[in-house]
């Protein structure tokens, strides 16, 4: 069997075990219904061992049925063999009975009914219902054959009623309940996809919300500041802070990707504002990087934002593997000690003044 | 040095051939004579010239990768120094790994090219920064084993730094720094497959006192791997800075 989608294999399982109930009930009735008539009217027999011989054939149809039924649905070809000999078993042994006593002593005609309920159950229903009429059909035969009086015709409709009706109301129920478990699945499947949505939505949600709390910090009153006229453009102070605020709202952005690599991915967006200054940027890796954490990684470019906000044409960013955890340096042409923020979150952070050169490294490790 | 070193640029596109010679002209000392210039491997060589030194190769010529006949050029007796605009640290590896002597990004040229062909016609180490990276990244099972202090001189190579400013970072001076990076590649010319150039670079790091004979390992096993990454980790950094053992 292929791999089956999950709603596939739920409706699957409850499938089978409506054929498992199915199977009880054929093998109970052929063993218990069926098997105690049969001893149960031994002396009426003209040969007790053809009757015992077709019994067996008939429970060798119903084992075959078996095996079919619970390997899979079962092709037509396999199905009406295993249909076919039951009907034969079931016509031989009727005919073999004594003439006018065929009904009082018939075991055959329930087995062979119930077997075709096993083999033909997941099968078109006029199937089912063909074979069940060829059955009766062959019964009257064998009545009609040993000459049918008024008593015998109403034995025949009788038997007819609570047998025949027993196996299509079966047939019918466990149609109905394939029906339902198959919807049960897709209900349930909905229902997941529907908790899904729901999920992501309030993820998608909460990062909205963190972001805007994180605007509403710095951003917000600069913007104020500005359109107050309290902020002036021309002050080099007011630009560096816009320079970072930009610089920010660039990494906030970029913070909602949750792709692999993501500190690369946001030291990126954090360099964008800088080139736009016309600093060159050049940022590159050395070994496989770990994942690192988010709140880490906003120390690591909060740091960044800082430096390349103060680099004057350009900044060298280095990310690698170190014993537990990651360097992430920048070099940068800063002219005077930058004042870098707070370490924190497992990241250590260490610089050094060099003439004009900046070196940093914000050091995190998962230990 | 009395004699210029004679090079070779082996690159697809004039352009870059013209930068490289402008490079190699504007050299204050006028240390490196271009001899001859080619678009592809056959024409090196084919015509009778001044003997070549040194190759400056471009690793990829009309679209595809020569790190493969760099062994063939080092057996014909060329050094070689690689230039390319791939920084892959898996190609920079299989570069040196195949007998370059050095690997320098189109980035680096202007600083690092003439510098890397005169360390190579000398049989002396050069360590780009990509080289570093490449090393630094390298993670076979065949890796040779690096010392904290090479390692470290690497990293701050690699990001960046002056090599001045690696030593006022790791307490030791600018020639101490030389050391542990020469050192770390020299460490790399005793492994993986053999070369002429490989051993030339090597018997002139033992010479130059970079490398003690019995400090070259062939390989890293995993345990020792492991052991060298606690100490790593257990290292505090600023008291990193011991003199070279």
């Amino acid at each position: 069997m292929t791999a089956a989608a999950p709603t596939a294999v739920m409706s699957g399982r409850y499938q089978r075990a409506f054929t498992i109930a199915v199977l009880f009930l054929v093998a109970g009735w052929h063993l218990a219904g069926a098997g105690g008539q049969l001893l149960n009217n031994r002396p009426a027999y003209a040969s007790f061992a053809f009757q015992g011989a077709m019994w067996l054939v008939m429970a060798l149809a119903i084992a075959a049925g078996s095996v079919l039924v619970l390997r899979g649905s079962p092709g037509w070809l396999p199905a009406w063999t295993v249909a076919v000999i039951a009907l034969a078993a079931s016509t031989a042994a009727a005919a073999a009975s004594p003439a006018g006593q065929m009904l009082a002593v018939n075991w055959s005609w329930g087995s062979a009914g119930w077997t075709g309920v096993l083999v033909l159950l997941r099968r078109r229903f006029t199937e089912l219902a063909s074979f069940l009429a060829a059955e009766a059909l062959a019964i009257l035969g064998v009545q009609v054959w040993d000459g049918l009086n008024r008593s015998d015709l109403a034995g025949f409709l009788a038997v007819l009623a609570w047998s025949t009706g027993a196996q299509i109301a079966v047939a019918a129920g466990v149609k109905a309940l394939d029906a339902a478990a198959g919807q049960a699945a897709a209900a349930a499947r909905s229902e997941d996809a529907a908790r899904e949505r729901a999920a992501t939505a309030e993820i998608i949600r909460a990062a909205r919300h963190a972001r805007w709390l994180a605007l509403q910090e710095n951003a917000v009153p600069l913007v104020a500041e500005l359109a107050a006229g309290m902020a002036d453009p021309g002050d080099p102070r007011v630009r560096i802070r816009c320079a970072v605020q930009a610089a920010r709202l660039r990494r906030l952005l970029a913070e909602g990707d949750e792709v692999l690599g993501s500190l690369v991915h946001e030291l990126h967006a954090s360099a964008d504002v800088a080139e736009r200054r016309g600093v060159a940027v050049e940022i590159e890796t050395a070994g496989s990087l770990p994942q690192v954490p988010g709140p880490a990684r906003r120390v690591i470019t909060d740091a960044a934002i800082a430096i390349l906000t103060a680099a004057r044409s350009q900044a060298r960013i280095t990310l690698a593997t170190v014993a537990a955890g990651i360097a992430v340096s920048f070099v940068a042409d800063t002219g005077a000690v930058v004042g870098l923020p707070a370490a924190g979150e497992g990241v250590a952070i260490e610089q050094q003044q060099d003439g004009g050169i900046l070196w940093a490294e914000a050091r995190w490790n998962s230990r | 040095m009395e004699q210029p070193v004679t090079v070779a640029i082996i690159e697809d596109h004039p352009v870059v051939t013209e930068g490289v010679a402008s490079w190699i002209r504007s050299d204050p000392g006028q240390r490196v004579r271009l001899v001859q210039t080619a678009r592809d491997l056959t024409a090196l060589g084919a015509v009778p010239r001044p003997p070549t030194d040194v190759v400056i190769l471009d690793l990829e010529l009309s679209g595809e990768l020569v790190t493969t006949q760099i062994p063939d050029l080092v057996a014909a007796g060329y050094r070689v120094v690689a230039f390319s605009g791939h920084s892959d640290p898996a190609i920079v590896m299989e570069t040196l790994d195949n007998g370059a002597h050095a690997y320098v990004s189109k980035d680096e040229g202007r600083d690092h090219l003439v510098e890397a062909v005169l360390a190579a016609a000398a049989d002396r180490p050069y360590v780009t920064r990509s080289q570093a990276r490449a090393m630094l990244a390298d993670q076979r099972p065949a890796r040779p084993a690096l010392s904290e202090q090479e390692r470290q001189a690497l990293l701050l190579w690699f990001q960046g730094m002056s090599k001045a400013s690696v030593g006022r970072r790791m307490s030791i001076s600018e020639n101490t720094v030389r050391q542990y990076i020469s050192r770390a590649r020299a460490k790399y010319a005793a492994t993986g497959r053999t070369a002429p150039s490989k051993d030339a670079l090597l018997a002139r790091a033992i010479e130059d006192g970079v490398i003690k004979a019995g400090e070259i390992v062939p390989y890293e096993s995993f345990a020792h791997a492991a052991a060298d990454a606690e100490t790593r980790a257990a290292a505090d950094r600023p008291s990193l800075g011991a003199p070279g053992r």
